[in-house]
């Protein structure tokens, strides 16, 4: 689950709350309306043209505003492989994180700025490295032991009392 | 040992783990808040799981984002979390009864110095009665649901601390408004806002419910005012006696940063689309016409609000061009709405009121914004696209300064002044 991912590269700004993320009008148990809803009114071709193992990079604050696991859904079921983000909202986090959804942040946060949108990147989790298609490599902050405790687990409900990984 | 703050002391008083210097705290909470959006979301887990809930009596569960449902996806949506809390036997499952967090606070649930977290970001408007209460998303409250417990990391803090008089045309809303101009979206990211009232008249309870319900607007994990004599009127007045445990900081409790702030010149404030971070007085808004005014959301959907409202537009008429939405919070709001004759009042002079529930704040329900619509709205975001198309404009103000630009068809910087001229010839009396 925490496998490095290796795909295009998305550029996001600061401050992109859930509800651009994934519109409340996409809201559903439908996992088709559900996936068909990211980024829908920001720019509708992301949904369409995101491919299996691509990367989102953002500035600050990225998933801030609601609560709705529906963003992480969407964000998932276009099987993004990861988010790489200057910093996260707090419940953004914690519900990527639960669902398996590796977020990280760069060591220094300047070196965003050399990840290009649309070039390949290799994004190792577990190392915590962005290698990009020349070659530069990225450092990340390695994820903290709890984080790498819910990833091994497989997600957090792993971890129920009685759970496979509890 | 140095000081501790308010989230300091509920957290160690609420900690299961032995290991207190541990990044993460495992802890336990007092009360689970869940409505039927988010809550549906964790159904089909819980289920698989076969899990059964730790204490049924310390969750709250209500439907207000599809009360009643608009279309038949959300009917089955609602039906499939009413059958389920029903089939758990829940006791707290309040039927239509209003948004989920103005619920929370009107129930003994939530005391002050309690540990709360809930399926919803606003679950920290608990605050403002000296919890510290957290919103979550549906899989750390399914975890939360079937143990009692979660993890927290203790956060650092940042202590507001409002002096002054606020004058009689600002309230809580111009106040989180105003914090949100200085501290910015991301200002108490994974902090702890501590609010200490030292205005010489205290704000009423309903203007502390604005100010917490906003805190996450800033970042803030939790927002929590200092328990005082209005918290404990409050909770006396709903209990017919003090349950609570006040928690209070020490005296030399230790803040990452200290914000002050004098209300006594503050005038209303609006934040203009698309980020409520986006905030200015009016006095330096262009005039902005509107084509739509909205009183409601668990913001600012309390009778205070409504009062405040009424007041505004007594003996006058809602502008030709505005439809002008009321939704109280809940329906024990909209029930003394009614008897103090506010219901009326608004009514009359155009406004119409929906069902206690979400509205068009999540751009659900009806007044969901279209394309060319502006919108004045005391709901506590405007982001882009989320009260309805991507296109509309919404500009988050007070219930008062919504009443106003409703009558006056327009956000106007001369709003607030004196004499100012409104529709009909009827002037103002501030
Ligand atoms: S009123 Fe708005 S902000 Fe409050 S719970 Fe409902 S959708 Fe969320």
């Amino acid at each position: 689950m925490t496998a490095p991912t290796t795909g295009r590269v998305w550029r996001f700004g600061d401050d992109v709350n859930t509800d651009v993320i994934h519109p409340p009008a996409f809201y559903s148990l439908d996992p088709d309306k559900v996936r068909r809803g990211l980024f829908h009114g920001y720019d509708p071709a992301i949904a369409r043209d995101v491919r299996p193992g691509d990367v989102f990079v953002a500035g600050r604050n990225f998933g801030c505003g609601s609560s709705r696991e529906t963003s992480i859904r969407a964000i998932k079921l276009n099987q993004v492989g990861a988010v790489v983000a200057v910093d996260f909202a707090r419940i953004f986090f914690r519900n990527a994180t639960n669902n398996g959804l590796p977020c990280l942040t760069p060591a220094r946060p300047a070196d965003l700025d050399l990840v290009e949108a649309g070039s390949r990147v290799t994004l190792d989790p577990v190392a915590a490295t962005l290698t990009c298609a020349d070659g530069t490599v990225v450092d990340l902050v390695p994820p903290g032991e709890f984080v790498r405790r819910i990833w091994a687990a497989g997600g957090l409900l792993n971890l129920l009392p009685g759970s496979a990984g509890g | 040992m140095s000081g501790r703050t308010i989230s300091d002391k509920v957290i160690d008083e609420h900690t299961l783990d032995d290991d207190r210097s541990a990044q993460y705290r495992r802890v336990r909470v007092d009360a689970v808040l869940g409505h039927d959006a988010t809550t549906a979301l964790l159904i089909d887990d819980f289920e698989r799981r076969g899990l059964s809930i730790w204490d049924k009596s310390k969750v709250l569960l209500t439907n207000d984002h599809f009360a009643p449902p608009a279309t038949a996806e959300r009917a089955d949506i609602s039906n499939k979390f009413l059958g389920w809390a029903r089939g758990q036997g829940m006791p707290n499952l309040m039927l239509d009864k209003g948004i989920c967090h103005q619920l929370l606070v009107e129930h003994e649930l939530c005391q002050p110095g309690g540990l709360i977290v809930g399926a919803d970001s606003h679950t920290i408007m608990a605050g403002a009665v000296g919890a510290c209460a957290t919103g979550m998303g549906a899989t750390d409250i399914l975890f939360t649901l079937a143990t009692g417990e979660t993890w927290m990391r203790k956060p650092a803090s940042i202590a507001v601390r409002l002096r002054g008089e606020l004058p009689e045309e600002s309230g809580g809303r111009d106040v989180v408004l105003e914090l949100l101009r200085l501290l910015g979206e991301a200002g108490a990211q994974y902090r702890s806002l501590e609010f200490h009232d030292e205005t010489t008249t205290r704000l009423p309870q309903d203007d502390r419910f604005a100010i917490a319900n906003m805190a996450v607007e800033i970042g803030a994990k939790f927002g929590v005012f200092a328990p005082d004599e209005v918290t404990e009127a409050y909770c006396t007045a709903r209990d017919g006696r003090f349950l609570g445990n006040p928690v209070r900081p020490d005296a030399d409790a230790v803040y990452e940063r200290v914000v002050e702030l004098d209300v006594t010149d503050l005038t209303a404030r609006v934040a203009k689309p698309w980020s409520p971070g986006n905030v200015v007085p009016i006095t330096e808004l262009e005039e902005i016409p509107i084509t739509s005014a909205f009183l409601g959301s668990c913001a600012s959907g309390r009778l205070a609000d409504i009062a405040a409202a009424a007041a505004e537009v007594e003996g006058k008429r809602v502008h030709p061009d505005v439809r002008f939405v009321v939704i109280p919070a809940s329906v024990e709001v909209f029930k003394q709405a009614l008897r103090a004759g506010y219901v009326e009042t608004l009514t009359e002079a155009g406004a119409q009121f929906n069902h206690s529930s979400c509205g068009a704040c999540g751009g659900i329900d009806k007044g969901v914004l279209g394309s060319a619509d502006v919108c004045v709205s005391s709901s506590n975001r405007n982001f882009r696209g989320r009260m309805g198309h991507w296109d509309s404009r919404t500009y988050l103000a007070s219930p008062r300064t919504v009443a106003r630009a409703a009558l006056r068809g327009a956000l106007t910087p001369d709003l607030y002044r004196a004499g100012a001229a409104l529709p009909g010839g009827t002037e103002e009396a501030s």
